[in-house]
């Protein structure tokens, strides 16, 4: 007999669509004479908004897991990437997103459908705040024979101690920007649907965090592994109205959940957190957990705060209030772009590129407000970015007082990963928290 | 209570027989294509030492990378939770655990009331293991019992530079056309191996007092660079590479929890 | 006078100790050559750079996971075996990702006065990495000033600047030297002597760079310079790599390191405009590090023209294992200088190298460029 009820997720299936038409619009841009892009996940995607509502991107950390899922074309991207000389230690969703470049050919099939080539896109529009953000695109750039690209520098210090000429440093570098993308695109900017692009960025991470809140509950309404399909949308295309739509109906539904108390993992008796990544190829690892253990994990700052945007609020850690909740109409392009810097400058998963400090308070917060047990860092080979300082959270965190369980692996290169030793792995950290076997 | 713990290691199998915390026999076997028959003879083995007949045993637990292979166990445990088990109630001081097994390192700290409370595990990596050695005295053309006696007659520290068994290999063969004397290069492996066994340790915090078990605690070698490296003494056990068995059976009788 | 470079780099923590007991002034580590020195000379504070020591040590693991490079690695290992125990303080120029965890846990188990993180722009090609970078310049002068307690007036910022450039247009001559069909100094050589004034106050090492200039007029290696190599890379101060890849028939003409030319290549041009300005200007033009170089690659013709003036015929390419931002240049460099003609060899740099496997390359590397040379 379950603990607990528990139900598939309703909005599951609109996930997925959303995320299917955003790989298809891409490909198929062209023939509507619309635009296609590439950026990275965290870059200022409601900016080429204002190019008009035929431009379409594709970005490449997501587009990486994709392939990373489909481990046969995997192998193939990075051993294509591997012998045109990029190192196998380098950011290994690249290594799959430029191996699909290199092969020709789209990570994206249709059900039923031949692989078709890789679409090109027109410009390269990315952040960078990782030491390889903008790198990564003079490779793109390189072998697809030149396009044009333009990169935001975002690295200005943690928000505490945002400066006005860090802002302005971020803000200047956009204008630019705009004017860069006129010039490449031969288009008008139009700075309307700018800001409402900008009101969507607020109104979509702010609402995915307010879902996270939720998992608070006992038992979670959401385990990671689901989490992962619902945030993705968020990394895809967070200035979207689709996805700020999306997150709202979510947040309804995962509340009426919480109501009627369905659980994720129906004998839910352990919770937990990652970190970083998922080894993409792997995630049976979370059902195997589930099932053994009734061992749930709500979640990591990863999932919550990658996309989601939160702030401190009287030693608590919340979901941030969108500008437009507190009453701020957006008037001009300039304090659009002020507004989306100054939100974009608290993401909780760009503090610890300062110091692993930040990142140590924030995840000691999470232990102990989603009530868990024991922590699973995954120190991932295949980012650096957000591995970085991972050993000294683990010092932070174990100091704290919570368990940590470390496992190494990769993201996306399966070559990393032992699943076996994982599993054996989480069987020790298991019996070391005293949970009784389930199975 | 007489019970039984059975150790599926990744090259041998052990299995203790013990009774109110006192071992009664002990059995290996190589780990070969059929488990079930080389559970069966160090079971066997085991029995033999201790004197008595298969229905005796009331209870018996498996441990190691293979448990889930043996069948007709009343429960299992991880190697961590059976290392720790075995070791405390050997050594009751014990808070630190380091396990060096065939192809893998381990670090296991545990509270003043022997629980687990963090581990550290080497990955895939072949220089923090017993293999590693097996593979050095080999291109030392030593055998692998005398690698650590002939190590310790050396007063001479001579840096390896490789951070990879495969490269070390190589660097050993170089070290070798320079004429370095055999007993230097034995005590640049031991020295090379325990410097991974220590960064790996030191993730979990090294406490005293530190244990060590597994096949490798028998070479004098690694543990003489061990103790250099950890700056102080180390415990072992007789039979260091049966404490994961013998913590299966102690867990089996309720002894150790 | 040349070996006196050498010798300040295989003592630079007693060179360090005993500037601080005679002079009695402050000691900062630094982690980067984005460090703007010239705001420390100004300060009287003596900036150092924190190097590794290239031995094996088993203390970093629990503080920096392995896929990071060896170099941050080592550097940690040095604080935390209490080698930098004089420092007074430490600060870092935000450049890769790799180093900046060598600073945040020195800064979190290593303690000392002063500690600062200066959010260096990697935008440099952009129009607004100057301005932002004078704003961050003020915040780092004025908090050096409350740790030192004195005022840093435009003068001092002056005289800062005139010290380092001194020492950097005094080297940059030895360097012209380097074209010569004799060099008249190995690259070994002239490593220890970049390095060193890396680790030692600049005005010392300028006088001695000026000595040994008259000294390297007429002087010669004394044996056959073999073939012209440029190297590049990463940190690289593997003075033991160096010397191997020398001894096998080769010479080191001129590089593209942190530990070499991008360090010091660049002036500060102060005519008489905002000393912070020209300090500021000349950061973010400087000879990039490849995390800054984007989104055009700025370095590439730059390496390109150096193997041309100084008439290398191979270049070894080197790189701190898991150096990504390197990584991602690499493959078009060494198109590029093929391209050129030169011949070039790959080699990853770890805080230890076995020297017996990397002599065969290199032997196999300088093979092929002789029976380039008979045809």
């Amino acid at each position: 007999m379950a603990k607990y009820k528990t139900a598939p997720l309703k909005s599951w299936q609109k996930a997925k669509e959303i995320r299917e038409n955003y790989y298809r619009d891409y490909e198929a841009a062209r023939e509507k004479g619309g635009l296609r892009w590439a950026g990275g996940a965290w870059t200022f995607d409601a900016i080429p908004s204002g190019l008009g509502d035929d431009v379409y991107p594709i970005t490449s950390e997501p587009y990486g897991a994709t392939i990373a899922f489909q481990k046969d074309f995997s192998d193939r991207c990075l051993e294509a990437a591997e012998r045109a000389g990029y190192a196998r230690d380098l950011c290994a969703y690249m290594r799959n997103y430029w191996g699909s470049i290199l092969l020709d050919e789209y990570g994206w099939v249709e059900p039923g459908e031949e692989r078709k080539p890789f679409p090109k896109p027109d410009f390269v529009w990315q952040d960078h705040i990782c030491c390889s953000h903008a790198k990564w695109y003079q490779v793109v750039s390189d072998l697809e024979g030149g396009i044009p690209m333009f990169c935001i520098d975002v690295g200005v210090g943690p928000y505490e101690k945002t400066t006005k000429h860090g802002v302005d440093y971020v803000v200047g570098q956009m204008q630019d920007g705009i004017d860069w993308l006129e010039k490449t695109t031969g288009r008008k900017y139009d700075d309307e649907k700018l800001i409402q692009a900008v009101y969507n960025t607020c109104r979509a991470t702010s609402t995915w965090a307010e879902i996270c809140m939720l998992n608070q509950n006992i038992p979670a309404p959401l385990e990671e592994k689901t989490m992962y399909s619902l945030y993705v949308l968020g990394t895809l295309h967070k200035s979207s109205p689709e996805v700020a739509d999306f997150y709202e109906e979510l947040k309804a539904e995962v509340e009426d959940r919480v109501a009627n108390g369905i659980a994720a993992v129906e004998n839910e008796q352990t919770r937990v957190m990652t970190d970083t990544q998922p080894p993409w190829g792997f995630l049976r690892v979370f059902r195997y957990m589930a099932e053994k253990y009734g061992c749930v994990s709500v979640g990591s700052l990863y999932t919550f705060a990658l996309i989601g945007n939160w702030i401190w609020k009287d030693g608590q850690f919340v979901p941030r209030p969108t500008p437009q909740s507190l009453g701020v109409k957006i008037k001009d392009r300039d304090q659009a772009l002020r507004v989306l810097t100054e939100w974009e400058l608290s993401k909780p998963e760009w503090q610890h590129f300062y110091h692993p400090k930040y990142k140590s308070e924030m995840m000691i917060q999470i232990a102990k407000d989603w009530k868990l047990d024991g922590v699973m860092l995954h120190y991932n080979r295949g980012c650096e970015g957000l591995s970085l300082g991972i050993a000294e959270n683990r010092l932070a965190i174990l100091d704290a007082g919570f368990p940590v369980m470390v496992f190494e692996g990769n993201m996306g290169d399966e070559r990393e990963f032992d699943e076996a030793r994982t599993m054996g792995r989480i069987d020790s950290f298991m019996e070391s928290l005293s949970v009784p076997k389930l199975v | 209570m007489i019970t039984t713990g059975i150790d599926v290691g990744a090259k041998n199998i052990k299995v203790v027989i013990q009774e109110d915390g006192k071992l009664l026999g002990k059995g290996q076997a190589t780990s070969g294509l059929d488990t079930a028959s080389d559970i069966k003879q160090a079971m066997d083995a085991a029995l033999a030492e201790a004197g008595l007949t298969r229905d005796k045993v009331e209870k018996t637990y498996a441990t190691g990378a293979g448990r889930k292979e043996v069948k007709e166990v009343d429960d299992s445990y991880t190697e961590v939770g059976a290392d720790a088990a075995g070791a405390v109630h050997l050594f009751p001081g014990t808070r630190t655990v380091i396990d060096i097994g065939a192809e893998e390192g381990r670090a296991i700290k545990v509270d003043e009331n022997g629980k687990v409370v963090d581990f550290a595990i080497n990955e895939r990596c072949a220089a923090g293991a017993g293999a590693f050695t097996e593979a050095m005295a080999r291109a030392l053309e030593v055998p692998l019992t005398e690698l650590g006696p002939l190590s310790l007659t050396s007063s001479k520290a001579v840096p390896m530079n490789a951070q990879c068994a495969v490269f070390a290999e190589s660097e050993v063969v170089s070290l070798i056309h320079q004429k370095t004397e055999k007993r230097d290069i034995a005590r640049a492996v031991h020295d090379a191996m325990s410097s991974r066994i220590t960064s790996m340790a030191r993730r979990v915090g090294v406490e005293p007092s530190v244990c060590l078990i597994g096949g490798v605690a028998k070479n004098p070698g690694f543990v003489d660079s061990l103790q250099r490296d950890l700056e102080m003494e180390i415990l072992i056990p007789d039979d260091p590479d049966f404490v994961g068995a013998f913590g299966a059976a102690l867990l089996a009788a309720g002894i150790a929890k | 006078m040349i070996e006196m470079f050498q010798e300040w780099y295989d003592n630079r923590h007693e060179y360090a100790k005993h500037w601080k007991a005679k002079t009695g002034g402050k000691v900062l580590g630094y982690f980067c050559t984005y460090v703007p020195e010239e705001i420390c000379y100004a300060a009287g504070v003596l900036p150092v750079r924190i190097l590794g020591s290239h031995e094996s040590q088993d203390v970093t693991e629990p503080h920096i996971f392995a896929m990071y490079c060896p170099f941050c690695r080592d550097c940690l290992a040095q604080g935390l075996a209490g080698r930098f125990d004089y420092l007074d303080g430490i600060t870092i120029a935000q450049s890769c990702l790799h180093i900046r965890q060598a600073y945040t846990s020195w800064d979190l188990h290593i303690p000392v006065e002063w500690s600062y993180y200066l959010p260096m722009p990697h935008n440099v090609q952009s129009p607004r990495a100057v301005p932002y970078l004078v704003e961050e310049l003020k915040s780092f002068k004025k908090s050096m000033e409350e740790w030192t307690g004195k005022k840093i007036t435009d003068d001092d910022l002056r005289r800062g600047i005139e010290i380092v450039n001194r020492d950097r247009q005094l080297m940059k001559q030895v360097y012209e030297l380097r074209k010569r069909e004799e060099p008249p100094l190995s690259g070994l050589e002239s490593m220890y002597m970049v390095v060193s004034s890396q680790t030692t106050d600049k005005q010392e090492h300028a006088r001695i760079v000026e000595d040994s200039l008259k000294e390297l007029e007429n002087r010669t290696l004394g044996r056959p310079v073999g073939q012209r190599l440029m190297i590049l890379g990463s940190e690289d101060d593997d003075h033991e790599f160096v010397q191997m890849v020398e001894s096998c028939g080769s010479t080191f003409v001129i590089d593209d390191h942190c530990t070499g030319t991008r360090y010091f290549w660049d002036q500060v041009s102060l005519d008489g405009g905002d000393p912070l300005t020209a300090i500021a200007t000349r950061y973010v033009n400087r000879v990039p590090c490849p995390t800054k170089d984007w989104p055009v690659r700025t370095r590439l013709p730059h390496i390109l023209d150096l193997a041309r003036e100084w008439d290398a015929s191979g270049a070894v390419i080197l790189q701190q294992k898991f150096c990504d931002p390197h990584e991602l240049d690499i493959p078009a460099i060494k198109s590029a200088l093929e391209e050129q003609g030169l011949i070039t060899l790959f080699l990853e740099l770890d805080v230890t190298v076995p020297i017996g496997q990397f002599k065969t390359r290199v032997e196999a590397f300088l093979e092929i460029m002789q029976e380039e040379d008979l045809f």
